[in-house]
């Protein structure tokens, strides 16, 4: 039914040889066929009148519609997630088709608190606290006693290091560098991720793209794209790979609060920080496989930590 | 996270109204965060309630159990292995031959209509409560010498002279094993109906009860039927009755009843739901679900 509808609204024309032209991953997604439909098609024809500025207006000749997505190890007892599949080729939100997400990668319980160890661990762990201060045993002189121990009239000193005299040394200051490195619980770290996408993804925050291609490498476009579509102050762009698309690369160069990144430094804290995440659907599939084998993999089995 | 059904999405349809999770607004869970202060002050701070000098005061107070040297009550006795898992043993209430018999004069229980633990719990002079790890009833031999009448039983556990003193009746017993949920359906079946949830399949029996209940000298429901028609004709001969013909019997369609190993009520199939307000009874329809309670 939904596939219906959305052939309503984007009326598309491809054959299959065209979808392999576009990306190989889309192989795997079941395609639906349908005849072309010239008036839709934004032909050169078309863009004779139209101002400077929005030079930006694809050029792709029809929309693959993917209805469907197989999920690997699906969940019995829960539906999929859906999610529409968009572009990053025109200015306007032009939806390529929906797929599904996996439920428990993309629906699991919202554990803010899981979301806090994890921000938690990742601000601690790399911290190193160089302070340090000298103890009375570390300051040059003090090993005269000031004065005699009685008679004096004043109270009786051992050193002028001692802690209480004004220049002496600290009684419990800081030694430094000090570690403040832990390890998360695996199991805490993989939970975090999944916890973090499924929050994206309940917030709206979540776009799935099917490639970071852009037209053109004008830092302007994708503001203007991201503008366009309301994805906030900043966004995260994710891939599956680190050799980022030309285009993307040289426009985000210069606007910091839009960054690059590969599933494999994807982390907690980055989607948080950023208002948006945007995965290319290279990206969600690797996510997917990884975040499944973390949840099943043995050494999680009782039975298996016993034998071991 | 195992998923709980309607929670995690609940969750999240709340979580999709309220302002975007950002490192700015996380927490942790209430409690999980320990802040423990000495108290000082001129009230409160000056042995900041660990009393005066000594051990307590200076946190070195020796471990749980220590007696000052001497050797602890706690490790004085060997431990008894006897008594390892007694907690969870499986518990047979009894019931004597003299407390049917009375019942079945008094007419509590219509020896008629095949006995069982359902029978015996609707009379409210039999108690079996399934939380005690209590799995049924244990017939014994009290008044085994007046015991007269004809019953089709089945019990969870029983003796040998038990079982001869029914049979030679012309009575039928049957050890029958039923697991924990099972036992709680059977015990109080309106309140199992009122959960509105199927019929459990029964399982069968642990390892430690398997040999007994495929043992046709107690006539375990698991045991052969034909050599149970043999240590019939040889339990006779032992004590010295004729076994009567049950294929004359004017109640033959009643002695002959009995439960599928996976049947817990007679007549209800496992995988049925029971619905007591629209007196209605629901049975599986998906192939599936027929495989999973076939016996």
């Amino acid at each position: 039914m939904l596939g219906s509808r959305l052939h309503s609204i984007f009326p598309v024309c491809y054959t299959y040889a065209r979808i392999q032209e576009l990306h190989p991953l889309l192989k795997r997604f079941i395609v639906r066929s349908t005849s072309c439909n010239q008036d839709n098609l934004l032909t050169e024809k078309s863009l004779v009148g139209v101002p400077e500025s929005s030079i930006y207006v694809a050029q792709r000749p029809s929309i693959p519609l993917i209805t469907k997505r197989e999920i690997e190890f699906p969940n019995r007892y829960r539906e999929p997630k859906q999610a529409w599949l968009e572009s990053l080729d025109t200015l306007q939100d032009e939806k390529l088709g929906l797929v599904d997400l996996h439920p428990d990668i993309f629906g699991t319980y919202p554990r803010i608190d899981i979301l806090h160890a994890n921000i938690l661990w990742q601000r601690w762990y790399k911290k190193i606290d160089y302070a340090f201060v000298r103890s009375r045993a570390e300051m040059p002189g003090g090993g005269r006693k000031p004065r005699p121990q009685k008679k004096t009239g004043l109270k009786r000193q051992g050193s002028i290091r001692s802690p209480l005299w004004r220049g002496g040394g600290a009684a419990f200051g800081p030694r430094g560098p000090q570690s403040f490195y832990y390890m998360l619980p695996m199991s805490i770290r993989t939970l975090g991720l999944r916890v973090a996408l499924s929050v994206k993804y309940a917030q709206n925050d979540l776009h799935i793209v099917n490639s970071l291609d852009i037209p053109s490498d004008d830092p302007k476009f994708i503001e203007d794209l991201i503008d366009t579509r309301f994805w906030g102050f900043s966004a995260l762009f994710v891939d599956d790979i680190d050799i980022m698309p030309r285009n993307i690369s040289l426009a985000l160069k210069e606007l910091p609060q839009f960054n690059l990144m590969p599933v494999y430094g994807l982390n907690v804290y980055s989607m948080l920080k950023h208002e948006t995440l945007v995965l290319t659907l290279a990206a969600v599939e690797k996510l997917e496989k990884k975040l499944l084998a973390q949840m099943h993999k043995p050494e999680n089995d009782v039975a298996y930590k016993k034998r071991h | 996270m195992s998923y709980i059904a309607g929670i995690t999405d609940k969750a999240l349809k709340l979580i999709a109204s309220m302002p975007r999770v950002a490192l700015n607004n996380l927490k942790g869970l209430p409690g999980s965060k320990k802040t423990f202060q000495r108290r000082r002050g001129r009230e409160k701070g000056s042995k900041h309630g660990r009393g005066d000098k000594g051990q307590g005061a200076r946190m070195t107070l020796p471990r749980l159990g220590f007696e000052g040297g001497q050797f602890p009550f706690y490790l004085r006795f060997p431990k008894e292995r006897y008594y390892e898992g007694h907690h969870m043993k499986r518990q047979y209430p009894p019931l004597s031959l003299l407390q049917l018999q009375r019942m079945i004069d008094l007419g509590r229980v219509n020896p008629d209509e095949p006995i069982d633990l359902t029978t015996l719990c609707n009379t409210k002079l039999y108690k079996c409560s399934p939380e005690h790890h209590h799995y049924g009833v244990n017939l014994t031999d009290e008044g085994i010498d007046i015991f007269q009448a004809k019953v089709n039983i089945e019990v969870q556990w029983t003796t040998e002279n038990v079982i001869a003193a029914v049979e030679r009746n012309g009575g039928v017993i049957t050890s029958r094993f039923y697991d924990i949920q099972s036992v709680m359906a059977l015990v109080n079946p309106e309140k199992f109906f009122q959960r509105g949830i199927p019929i459990p399949k029964c399982k069968l029996p642990p390892e430690d009860a398997i040999e007994y209940y495929t043992d046709p000298h107690f006539r375990g429901y698991l045991a052969d039927p034909e050599k149970v028609a043999e240590a019939r004709l040889e339990l006779a001969q032992k004590y010295g009755y004729e076994v009567p013909d049950f294929s004359k019997d004017p109640l033959y369609e009643m002695l002959k009843q009995k439960k599928d190993p996976r049947q817990i009520f007679f007549g209800l199939a496992p995988g049925w739901v029971v619905n007591l307000k629209d007196r209605v009874i629901l049975k599986p329809k998906a192939q599936e679900w027929k495989e999973y309670y076939h016996s």
